[in-house]
């Protein structure tokens, strides 16, 4: 796997040598793109944050990785902890960040001993006067909203505020921040080292009813006959899920897994966690356990989110119980746009769209269960 | 910069939030969360507006170099209408009070839709002075934010994740289990009616119907000023006779002004002053006439004790005063008295369950709850003739009527405080730098060859930041509500700060008329300290007039 590959502080040697500028260049050069989910270019996202004067600069490492399917971060802390720590000096080097901060999900704390030993020993080479903490998070999934995390760092209410300004520009302490994902911040030492790495290559999370589950390498565009050969799906597979928000499509043998066809199906790839559905499964009853599961994440603080998630599974449920009627279905769909739409932040512009993919890609489930007059 | 509003070129400020845009142009958005004087958190999510196709709340937006930006087309309108479903859902008109803001808000966005059932299953919250209803609750955070920002109190915040938030004290207590000072401004800038004064109302009216007993009432300065605007008057309109008459054709055997306890209370804290100043005892001197602040220094500031006044609240002092003095010289048992105090204040309601204050006030209503009970007799109060208080305790002077104004207790006792030192008149007899609207105001005044530094706080955030500079002064004044008792948590529910400030210019209105400006010189007061109490700070005065402070835990 390409990001795998150890850097031993040579990464971080290259960048002290090219200097901020040249750093940046080479990034941009090497196309590194946020791996998050919303693949917004890295030296984009870090010289934002340089345009603005100040004496301090934070850089946090997001590491609160809650997408139901999605476990890439899991797996790169446990393999390849090294580099990322190195990407995360890197990048304070470049930011003049004197304090970096690994927000680490709260389920993940038994990476936590193993980490801050790395941390140590990476610091202690690199001689670089540079603090990084670990803050745990407390098992919200919204803390990884960028805006959310900030608010948790500084100890407060974890709910995400509204944009702008953005955190390159006011974040923690109102200073500006950088928020990188664990995968983007390993892949820069390897970006900046490596002539020969490629900036399609994808983690993807694969989970749901195939023989083997786990984290694997593909390049963007790659076959889905190929992924579905290797991880072996247990008979045959209805649909895919992107977690929990990016939306449920068909699974087309033949076609190959990009951006745009993703797309096409009104689906979001986010972070490549794909979770496969068997044919037995109807699709109104994974969209009711998802949902459940946003009435119990969404933060609270607006209203379409906070109000309109329990109402989505109220519907869903109705529905499955076969009450419901068009005019149901109707409002569902209503719902749900709704939500995405007047919702404040990430989650909730969201958290209606596996309802709204699921209606449209798979009307048959939904159509079977509604009363006929 | 350039932007088209509503297919209008303007130019207009980048700074300014597209709401305050739209309100500068005569474009009305409905709000419920947005308060003037809060931060913009945008939960509430009815003021969205359309910025280049895309939906966008216009409180905490603002715009963009050429966007395009429209207020009302068919998506917005269902959008809004569809968060005030979700919001409140089973909510109908004719359950919400008329005084509250979300009721013109639901009348504006249109409530003809009602697809969802109520969910919510609180318990309502019955407390020594305000009452919880979290059902009624639309999360809309005023409550907290004023709480924790302008009070800086921190007594409710919001709880559990999606649709379980609530607002709630620390750790689900009650009120009266966490460090909360009754201050009541939650009730006030809560749009729908979820915190409510515990009403003593139904009490009031049960006595009234009792022969048996005279029932007292007693008026706080700041009625005055704010009562009108129950009755659809002009805000800052002066009903003191309506008030009066109001209160006469409502059953009330006597109707005394509780100015003349300001009056009184000036008389003992002024000597107080001058005391503590002469025997170099502790200082600076604070005034304790807020109920709020001194649940607050109970509650986080205990080793103030020593620089508290000792002097009963102003309501306190004149119950006190019809249960002894009076009732001697009516010649009525103080057992078949019943004191009313009509205050702009829920924590009143508190401070009258204190142990050592209960017997000198029975009930207290707060201005509202004397509206529901002139609205409920039928009475045409905008259309009422002017009466007189009775003359036995009811006259008054002019600084007795700013107590109701911040500010106003520093003033009135510095009038009297300087000639009773120096003896010798005033040359102004106001105090200009105390009629400003401000949060933090001082000065200094010079008598005989000792300079008295003064200063005043209004506002929870306000005192908490003076108390850090309190050695630099002498005599301070505390007032936990914005703006004064005129902003107080039992006043009609007002939006923003131009209603305190029209408030507080009509009490100075009536001090400026009155012949009387100095608690001095209220005849009254001479009396009662020549038939009863004999002079300030005697130990009959002690007695009756002043009392004591406890440390409390705040949890």
């Amino acid at each position: 796997m390409q990001v795998l590959r150890e850097t031993n502080l040579q990464g971080l040697a290259l960048a002290k040598k090219l200097g901020k500028k040249g750093t940046l260049e080479l990034l941009a050069k090497r196309g590194l793109v946020g791996r998050g989910g919303a693949s917004f270019p890295t030296h984009k996202k870090w010289e934002r944050a340089l345009s603005v004067k100040t004496n301090e600069r934070f850089l946090i490492c997001n590491a609160d990785e809650g997408e139901p399917g999605t476990f890439k971060d899991k797996f790169l802390i446990k393999n390849n902890s090294e580099t990322l720590i190195e990407g995360i000096l890197i990048a304070a080097f470049v930011l003049d960040a004197k304090r970096c901060f690994i927000y680490l999900r709260a389920e993940y704390d038994s990476l936590r001993l193993e980490l801050e030993k790395i941390i140590k020993k990476v610091l202690k080479k690199s001689k670089m006067k540079v603090s990084i903490e670990i803050v745990r998070g407390a098992g919200a999934y919204v803390c990884g909203e960028e805006t959310a995390i900030i608010q948790s760092i500084m100890g407060r209410r974890g709910q995400p505020m509204e944009k702008p300004p953005y955190p390159t520009i006011k974040g923690l302490w109102g200073k500006p921040t950088v928020l990188n994902n664990v995968t983007t911040l390993t892949c820069v030492p390897q970006a900046l080292l490596y002539e020969d790495w490629n900036p399609n290559y994808r983690l993807f999370s694969i989970s749901g009813e195939v023989e083997h589950p786990g984290v694997y390498e593909w390049e963007l565009g790659v076959k889905m006959s190929t992924i579905l050969g290797t991880v072996k799906p247990k008979g045959k597979m209805k649909a895919m899920s992107f977690g929990c928000f990016g939306g449920i499509m068909p699974v087309y043998k033949s076609n190959r897994v990009s951006p745009a066809l993703i797309c096409d199906k009104n689906c979001h790839h986010g972070a490549y966690s794909l979770i496969f559905v068997g044919e037995k499964k109807n699709i109104v009853d994974v969209n009711l356990s998802m949902a459940k599961f946003y009435t119990y994440e969404s933060c609270g603080k607006c209203t379409p989110c906070r109000e309109g998630t329990i109402r989505l599974v109220e519907l869903l449920k109705k529905i499955k119980s076969g009450q419901a009627t068009n005019k149901d279905l109707k409002l569902l769909k209503e719902l749900a746009n709704h939500i995405q739409e007047t919702s404040l932040c990430g989650l909730g512009a969201s958290c209606g769209n596996h309802i709204l993919t699921g209606m449209k890609n798979f009307k048959k489930d939904y159509k079977g269960f509604i009363k006929k007059k | 910069m350039k932007i088209k509003l509503n297919g209008k070129h303007l130019e207009v400020n980048g700074n300014k939030t597209i709401l305050d845009i739209c309100k500068d142009n005569g474009i009305k958005i409905p709000t419920l969360c947005y308060h003037k004087n809060l931060f913009p958190e945008a939960r509430c999510r009815l003021c969205l507006v359309e910025l280049n196709g895309k939906l966008v709340t216009s409180c905490s937006t603002k715009p963009i170099e050429g966007c395009k930006i429209v207020t009302k087309t068919k998506k917005i309108l269902k959008a809004r209408k569809m968060n005030m479903e979700l919001m409140s859902p089973g909510i109908s008109m004719d359950k919400l009070g008329n005084d509250f803001e979300a009721r013109k808000i639901y009348e504006e966005v249109g409530l003809d839709n009602e697809r969802f059932k109520p969910r919510k299953n609180y318990k309502v919250e019955l407390g020594d002075s305000l009452v919880r209803d979290n059902n009624k609750c639309v999360n809309c955070g005023r409550c907290v934010q004023v709480c924790s920002k302008v009070q800086e109190v921190h007594a409710i915040d919001f709880a559990s994740r999606a649709h379980n938030e609530h607002v709630t004290p620390y750790c689900e207590k009650t009120l009266a289990g966490v460090a909360c000072i009754r201050c009541g401004q939650c009730l006030i800038n809560c749009p729908v009616g979820a915190i409510t004064e515990v009403s003593h109302l139904g009490k009031v009216e049960t006595a009234l119907k009792n022969k048996k007993k005279q029932v007292i009432v007693q008026t706080a300065p700041s009625i005055r000023a704010a009562l009108g605007e129950l009755f659809d008057m002009k805000t800052g309109s002066l009903v003191t006779g309506k008030m009066v008459t109001a209160l006469r054709q409502c059953g009330f055997d006597k109707i005394f002004d509780v100015d003349l306890g300001a009056d009184m209370t000036i008389m003992e804290e002024s000597a107080e002053l001058v005391r503590r100043i002469k025997s170099n005892e502790t200082l600076p001197l604070i005034t304790t006439c807020c109920p709020a602040w001194i649940l607050m220094m109970e509650q986080s500031f205990p080793e103030l004790i020593p620089n508290m006044s000792t002097c009963k609240s102003p309501h306190e002092m004149l119950g006190a005063l019809i249960k002894s003095y009076y009732a001697k010289k009516a010649g009525i048992d103080s057992k078949d008295i019943i004191v009313v105090s009509i205050m702009p204040c829920v924590a009143k309601k508190f401070e009258s369950t204190r142990p050592e204050l209960y017997t000198d006030v029975d009930y207290v209503l707060t201005t509202r709850e004397l509206g529901r009970l002139i609205k409920k007799r039928n009475i045409d109060f905008a259309n009422l003739p002017d009466s007189e208080f009775d003359p036995t305790l009811g006259i008054s002077t002019g600084a007795g009527d700013i107590f109701g104004t911040a500010g106003g207790v520093m003033e009135a006792a510095l009038r009297t405080t300087y000639e009773v030192v120096t003896k010798k008149k005033l040359k102004k007899v106001e105090f200009k730098n105390l009629h400003e609207f401000k949060g933090i105001k001082e000065g200094s005044i010079k008598l005989r060859n000792k300079t008295i530094r003064y200063a005043c706080a209004n506002g929870g955030a306000n005192i908490r930041e003076l108390l850090k500079h309190k050695d630099d002064y002498d005599f301070i004044e505390m007032m936990a509500c914005p703006g004064g008792c005129i902003g107080g948590g039992g006043q009609p529910i007002y939006f923003d700060d131009e209603t305190l400030k029209l408030r507080s210019k009509a009490l100075y209105k009536q001090d400026s008329k009155k012949e009387l400006r100095k608690s001095h010189e209220n005849p009254i007061v001479k009396e009662i300290y020549k038939k009863c109490l004999g002079e300030p700070g005697s130990k009959k005065a002690k007695k009756f007039l002043h009392t004591k402070y406890k440390k409390r835990s705040c949890f």
